[in-house]
């Protein structure tokens, strides 16, 4: 398997301020920038969500571009297809609005666009390096890297903290 | 699974074509031919009221090369329909000739229901939206028709009546049950719809069915109703639900019970032939029921794991609830899933509304389990609630965040933080 990159959350960093979202917001709209993104119409739409959790974990949530996405299966039009990269990418022009992938999709994440009756996720940016998500992270709970990066990390962490305790 | 193997396929819509595809993923050298009963090549079937509409030409609708449907090396005959099955033999009769196979797909889907005592039901101007040649003949009648009764307040026929509505048609849709989309709520959990059905210019008579076709020398001219009333009209659409297409397959020895009996697997009572999509009967995983459904999104979900299965990857399908439907009607979207019908059912159901919004969320009599959900102008996140009803997950910890509306995935995973990342493929 290739080092396929895929953006992971670490909840327990995330304190939900938000920068992900406005990054996202941003990146999505026709001006590219804050102050455009906000007079826009229609307005551009983030496609990752803080979510609260009691009694106090905040969730970083968006597509996971899942292997064999039940979105693209379910979708009446074709209008959604996973690249090579494993991102999973809906049609705008071929989207109809008839929400079948929000109604399968197990992680919501899928949102319905009401004014152009279409439907919008996670892109993973195309064009940049790093999603805008990842780059405005100021708390490092946005991470964009293959698996094994990522579990390597995680791995890392744990012996450290693990030593800190012995030293203790 | 060695080079040689050949499948057979056939129908070429959704079930079959998910499988083929399937196939050629898991055992890219393996021969895959599809004999399909159109004279079309495979198309995205609940495209075609755009061809009423007038809004998309065929080239927009198929298949081949989008969406998932991307491989190569699948052998597509068109006009070729199933005419016997050999299991003996392992041959199948399509297109007047006979084939021989190792793996068979049964994907001949569903055919238009109509009532056996609809009078004058073949007149010109009498359509059922099956085919896209169906939808082709409706767009051709839509030059000089102008005004349309719709028999049956079913998906499909709203469908239709929108893009008919585009074309200028006048429209009546003629309802038996007491209201609209009967199969897929309740009476008083359409009524959202229904205004914004009026609100289209349609009108609705419900409580009555259409008894007979009136013609003359261009076709149909009316429809009497069951009261005696008739109604003038010069396009009549037949929306009363679909039935399987299984009767090839008398004699052949393969169990039959409504649709073909599969097991969880997709495999018939003979071996080496599956079935799979409209014509077979998958299981309701909240019941545990024998379930028939007439649904793309079912058949192509059902197709790919009788694929997977003709290709020696074991996997077992999880089953489906007969009503699966997300689709916006003029501006409202709406998702209609598992038991919704809750009658005398002593489900515990939980009802809200608020202006241009309704949403029901029906539990088990226990209140332990959810098992089904309406969701009418606000429809978001409602595949959490799928993933819910489907896997019947224990609910007491998320009941209220159900009932608020506030539910989301983080509400879904293990409480440890540590294992709490949302990024992990799959």
């Amino acid at each position: 398997m290739n080092a396929r990159k895929e953006i992971f959350a670490k909840p327990e960093r995330c304190t939900a301020c938000m920068s992900c979202v406005i990054a996202c917001g941003v990146e999505h709209s026709k001006g590219k920038s804050l102050f455009a993104a906000c007079t826009e119409k229609p307005a551009p739409r983030s496609r990752i969500y803080i979510e609260w959790t009691a009694p106090e974990r905040k969730t970083p949530i968006l597509c996971r571009h899942c292997e064999d996405a039940p979105c693209m299966h379910a979708c009446i039009v074709g209008a959604i297809t996973q690249g090579d990269d494993g991102v999973v990418t809906t049609d705008n022009d071929r989207c109809i609005g008839c929400w079948t992938c929000v109604m399968v999709c197990p992680y919501g994440v899928i949102g319905r666009h009401a004014e152009l009756k279409k439907s919008y996720r996670c892109d993973r940016c195309p064009g940049r390096e790093v999603p805008a998500c990842v780059s405005s992270c100021p708390t490092g709970a946005l991470v964009f890297g293959s698996v094994e990066e990522f579990s390597k990390g995680s791995r890392r962490n744990a012996a450290e903290e693990f030593a800190k305790g012995e030293r203790k | 699974m060695s080079a040689t193997t050949r499948h057979v396929i056939v129908g070429g819509s959704a079930a079959g074509m998910a499988a083929a595809q399937a196939i050629a993923e898991t055992d890219p050298g393996a021969s895959i031919t599809v004999f399909s009963d159109e004279k079309v090549r495979p198309y995205f079937r609940p495209m075609i009221p755009y061809v009423i509409s007038g809004t998309k030409q065929l080239d927009e609708l198929l298949l081949e090369g989008r969406g998932p449907y991307r491989a190569g090396g699948i052998d597509v005959r068109l006009d070729s329909p199933v005419e016997a099955v050999d299991t003996a033999h392992r041959t199948v009769r399509a297109g007047g000739e006979s084939h021989p196979y190792d793996r068979l797909l049964l994907a001949t889907g569903s055919r238009a229901r109509v009532p056996r005592d609809l009078a004058g039901a073949g007149a010109e101007g009498v359509y059922t939206l099956r085919y896209y040649s169906d939808a082709q003949g409706m767009a051709a009648r839509c030059t000089t028709a102008k005004r349309a009764v719709m028999a049956g307040g079913g998906l499909l026929n709203l469908k239709a009546t929108f893009a008919l509505r585009e074309r200028g048609v006048d429209v009546t849709l003629v309802v038996s049950s007491p209201a609209i989309l009967s199969q897929l709520m309740e009476p008083e959990d359409s009524a959202l719809l229904r205004e914004a059905i009026l609100a289209a210019g349609v009108k609705i008579v419900a409580g009555t069915s259409v008894k007979g076709v009136l013609s003359g020398k261009d076709g149909v001219t009316g429809v009497a109703l069951d009261g005696g009333k008739e109604l003038p009209c010069d396009l009549v659409c037949i929306g009363k639900g679909v039935e399987p297409i299984v009767d090839y397959l008398v004699g052949s020895g393969i169990a039959l019970e409504r649709g073909i009996v599969v097991d969880r697997h997709c495999e018939t009572s003979a071996p080496g032939v599956f079935a799979a999509g409209d014509v077979g009967v998958t299981h309701n995983p909240i019941t545990g029921e024998p379930v028939v459904t007439g649904l793309w999104t079912n058949a192509a979900e059902m197709g790919r794991c009788a694929g997977r299965n003709m290709a020696g990857a074991r996997t077992a399908y999880s089953g489906t609830f007969g009503i699966l439907n997300a689709t916006q009607i003029g501006t409202l979207p709406f998702v209609s899933m598992g038991i919704v019908h809750t009658g005398a059912g002593g489900y515990e159901t939980h009802v809200a509304s608020a202006p241009g919004q309704y949403r029901k969320v029906v539990f088990s009599p226990d209140g332990a389990r959810l098992v089904g959900a309406i969701f009418i102008g606000s429809i978001e996140r409602a595949g959490l609630y799928r993933y819910i009803i489907r896997e019947s997950r224990p609910i007491a910890k998320i009941k209220d965040k159900m009932l608020s509306h506030t539910l989301h995935y983080g509400d879904l995973m293990p409480s440890s933080p540590r294992h709490a990342s949302t990024g992990t493929g799959g």
